[in-house]
Parts: C-alpha cells; structure tokens; sequence
C-alpha cells in the first residue's frame, strides 16, 4: 500500500512533555495531545508518539509501512533480536516455532491446572503474610511468575530467577538514559538466561514435556533466535498478566457496585478484558516508518521512529464512551491491549487462562471482605509498561 | 474476481469483491465491514472473524484445521457445529469463488 505524503498535515511537537510526568500519569497528557493531533512528535522520548486509535491499529496492520524491526532498538541490545522486532516472513517463521503450547487446548491439557496450584501456594503466601499486605508482591507477581516458570520450562530456575530476569531484561528495554548500571544488570540477567537455556535444552529433549523449551529444543532454530525469543517471552509474560490481576483487583476494590457485580455474576472476563482497555500493562511499543508516507492524515517521514501507545488508543473518545472510567457495563469494542495483526500477543490466551481462570475468582473467594488499605493507597506508575506497583490490602 | 456476500444480524447485506487468494476476514477488514475483527490478522489466533457459512457453500470450504478446530471453540458467539469457521481460515477463489456468511452478534 503506497500513500502519497504530499497533501498530509505536518506533525506538531509537543516539547512540553517530560519522561516522569509521563510516568506518573499519562493519561492528562494523551488527553491535551488528543485535542490537537493523533501523532505528535515528543522529543524528551525522541519519538513519534501515535496517540489515536484507528491511527494505532493502521499502524499493527501495515508492516510494510511500519517495519517492527526498529534501528537502533534497545530491545535488541538487552534482549537480543527476537521476533517482536522482525516482519514477515521471518517473524511468522518464528513464531510458528511456539506452536501449540500457548493456546486454548495445551491450556485445557497441561496449563489451567498448572495455574490452578499456584494460584493456591501464592494465596497461602498473601494469607500468611497477614492483612496489610502487598497483593502484588505476595500474589500477583510470584504468581505470573512461577506460571511463565512452568509454560516455558526453566525447571532448574526459581519465580524470583523469573522475576529478576524480567525486570532487568525491561529495564535495559527502556534505557534510554543508557545507565550503564542497568546495562550491567541486563547483561547478567541474559547469560543468566543463556545458562539456564543451555541446561535445559538437553534434558528436555531427553524428556520432552508440554513446556515451551520442550517444544523448541527440537527445531532447527539457530541458538541465538531462540534466546531472544525466549528473554522477550520472558518479559513479555511476566509482567503482563502480573499487572492485569492487580489492575483488575485494584479496579474492581475502587468500584464495589462492579464488584457485586462481578461476584454476582461471574464476569471475571468482563472485568479483566476492561481492566487491561483501561490500564494497557503494555502501553507503548515501537515501530519504524519504512518511507515517506501519510497516516491520519499526517505526514510521517522515512525512518521516523514511533510509539504505538495503545494505551492512549484504548481511551480514544471517538472510540469508548467515557473512556477514562473503569466501566464493565460499557458496550464491549476491540481494546488494543494485546496489540493487533502478525504480532498480536501470543500468549493472550495464557494471560486470560491464568489471569480469569486461576488467579481473580480465587482471590476474592478466599479472602473475605477483600478490600483496600485507606491508610496506604495503591502506588501506580509508567507508560511504556503501565501498571499497579504496590496494593496494599486488607481482608476479614 | 471472488465475491463475499456479508448478512448482518439487522437484515443488512455487504458484497464484497476480494483478490483470489484473500480471505473472508481479510476482505470484510479492508472494506469496513461491521462485524469482523480480525485481531490478530489471520493466524487463528483470537477467534475474531467467526462466520457462519451459508448452508449452499458448505462443501465448498476447505477442510478445518487443527488451530482453527480449536480457536472455534473460543468465539464470543455461540458455535454451529455446521456452520462455524474463522473466515481467516476461508481462502477465496479456486472452490471458493462466491461465499455468504452470515455475522454473528458479538466477537468480543
């Protein structure tokens, strides 16, 4: 598809938007820029932030105008070159690699059971740390993170190997400050991660199991394509479905007539699917312009960098009513939570499994009176990855 | 050139003349047919682009795969066991030249 640029409208720059107001809370500032552009160009990211819907989900459907595979990626450098930053061909090769291991019938199969027992073991260890305690890091997290220990199969790893693989893999993600410190833990984090692949891999096609590592150890994939994959997967999965049960948990203790209805009903989905519309854990990733071109009747030069931030795009007025309200009533639309198009999220339906089918019902049924701390309210925070970084609550 | 007829639940027909080798999702997305989603592009993958095939082009489909099989199983409207099929999965053209699909009410 080739668009001519000449008739479209220049960007505008929005100079006035800094890294922490970002990070404290974006969702003003989309709110002033969606008043003037769906793109603005932002120089304190150095980038072109997509702010609008139909400009984002343009973008998820057009690699050959928005190339994944973004210059100068620090993805790349801290994770190497996975197939989140390759087009077709070569990403669907990739991707086909994962094969059956994260959808509905290896979930039914091996997975759902999986989530069931540690949905058990991390609610004991909220219980046993006593009303007060952090939901995020005494559930949430270790919770997402022994999931993704299992899916992925670093049987000689621990939650907190996944957690701290994570982090820092994310972190040199976005460092764009380039703190050499950060680096420093993003390199260890990734031979940390080499290792533990390297020891798997035998073992595993020796004793092949339902885990991803299983699945990969025999395909003719070159080494360094399986490590990326596997540390973006890493990042990809830990923090995504971590976020969703605090966000939700935390949407739902704010909103107690959704709660009621909720339990009432058993709209966990419903609650989940409009939580992460609400609250994108991924709210921004990038893409590169591959020539001149117009979108939204912009014009957008060659090898522009741009960030998709569906988690503007999730509240576009033209789209969602009352987009900024937390609302399971409101008529149901495709949120952009799990991106769009060859990179729509693999492991959505992980993340729904683990997510509606383990960790939500089970939280409010075992904890009575579940309910917020009024003397300690949530700590939320970020933009690129957006999300609840401390719950304190209490219970009966 | 293959054709895809679009019923909506409202009584409301979409044609749609698609390139052979497109799709029943891909042709209602590039030409904003309501009622397709397509999310994730044509993978089966999301169950977003459920179609109910019209009973006349029933033995003109290919067969169901195993992604697709599974992926039914997950749409937002009710399945038919008869009918269902991810309109990713509906190459056009060849025995596919003319298809109509009925939409269902809901993809999410």
């Amino acid at each position: 598809m080739t668009v001519e640029a000449t008739r479209a409208e220049p960007i505008p720059v929005a100079e006035w938007v800094t890294i922490p107001d970002l990070y404290a809370d974006p969702y003003p500032i989309y709110r002033r820029l969606r008043a003037v552009a769906p793109i603005h160009w932002v120089p304190a990211v150095n980038r072109y932030l997509v702010i609008g819907y139909d400009a984002c989900h343009t973008i998820e459907l057009d690699q050959e105008r928005f190339s994944a595979d973004e210059t100068g990626s620090l993805m790349k450098r801290s994770m190497g070159h996975s197939m989140l930053r390759k087009d077709d061909p070569e990403h669907d090769a990739e991707r086909r690699s994962y094969g059956g291991v994260l959808r509905p019938k290896a979930i039914k199969q091996h997975w759902q059971a999986v989530f069931e027992r540690n949905a058990t073991t991390y609610l004991g260890r909220l219980r046993a740390a006593g009303p007060g305690a952090d939901l995020v890091a005494e559930f949430a997290a270790p919770y997402a993170a022994e999931n993704l220990r299992a899916v992925l199969g670093f049987h000689g790893a621990t939650q907190e190997d996944m957690q701290r693989w994570s982090q820092t893999l994310i972190d040199g993600t976005g460092n764009y400050a380039d703190d050499p410190e950060v680096w420093a833990a993003a390199e260890r984090s990734s031979r940390e991660v080499d290792e533990a692949i390297d020891e798997m891999l035998p073992h595993l096609r020796a004793n092949p199991d339902a885990s991803l590592l299983s699945q990969l150890s025999g395909m003719p994939m070159p080494l360094e394509a399986l490590r990326a994959n596997l540390k973006m997967t890493i990042g990809g999965g830990l923090n995504e479905p971590r976020d969703a049960v605090a966000t939700t948990a935390w949407a739902l203790l704010s909103h107690p007539e959704q709660l009621a209805s909720v339990l009432a009903g058993g709209r966990w989905a419903e609650a989940f699917e409009e939580s992460i519309r609400w609250v994108a854990p991924i709210s921004m990733y990038p893409r590169q312009a591959t020539r001149d071109t117009e979108l939204a009747g912009m014009a957008v030069p060659a090898g522009a960098r741009m960030g998709v931030v569906v988690g503007a795009a999730n509240r576009d007025p033209v789209v969602f009513t009352d987009p900024e309200s937390y609302d399971i009533d409101r008529p149901r639309k495709p949120h952009l939570a799990f991106g769009g198009g060859s990179h729509f999220c693999a492991g959505a339906w992980i993340a729904r499994a683990s997510v509606v089918g383990g960790a939500l019902p089970r939280l409010f049924a075992e904890l009575p009176g579940l309910r917020l701390d009024p003397a300690r309210p949530a700590v939320v925070g970020g933009w690129v990855f957006r999300g609840v970084l401390g719950l304190p609550v209490l219970w009966d | 050139m293959p054709k895809v007829i679009y019923h909506h639940e409202d009584g409301a027909t979409e044609t749609v003349a698609a390139d052979a080798g497109s799709n029943v999702m891909r042709a209602a997305v590039q030409n904003g047919v309501a009622g397709i989603v397509g999310e994730c592009g044509g993978q089966a993958m999301c169950a977003t682009c459920h179609v109910y095939v019209r009973e006349a082009h029933l033995d003109s489909l290919p067969e169901i795969g195993e992604d697709e099989e599974e992926m039914l199983d997950c749409t937002a409207a009710p399945r038919d066991e008869r009918r269902s099929r991810l309109g990713c999965q509906l190459t056009l053209g060849g025995d596919l030249e003319e298809v109509e699909v009925d939409v269902p009410a809901t993809q999410i």
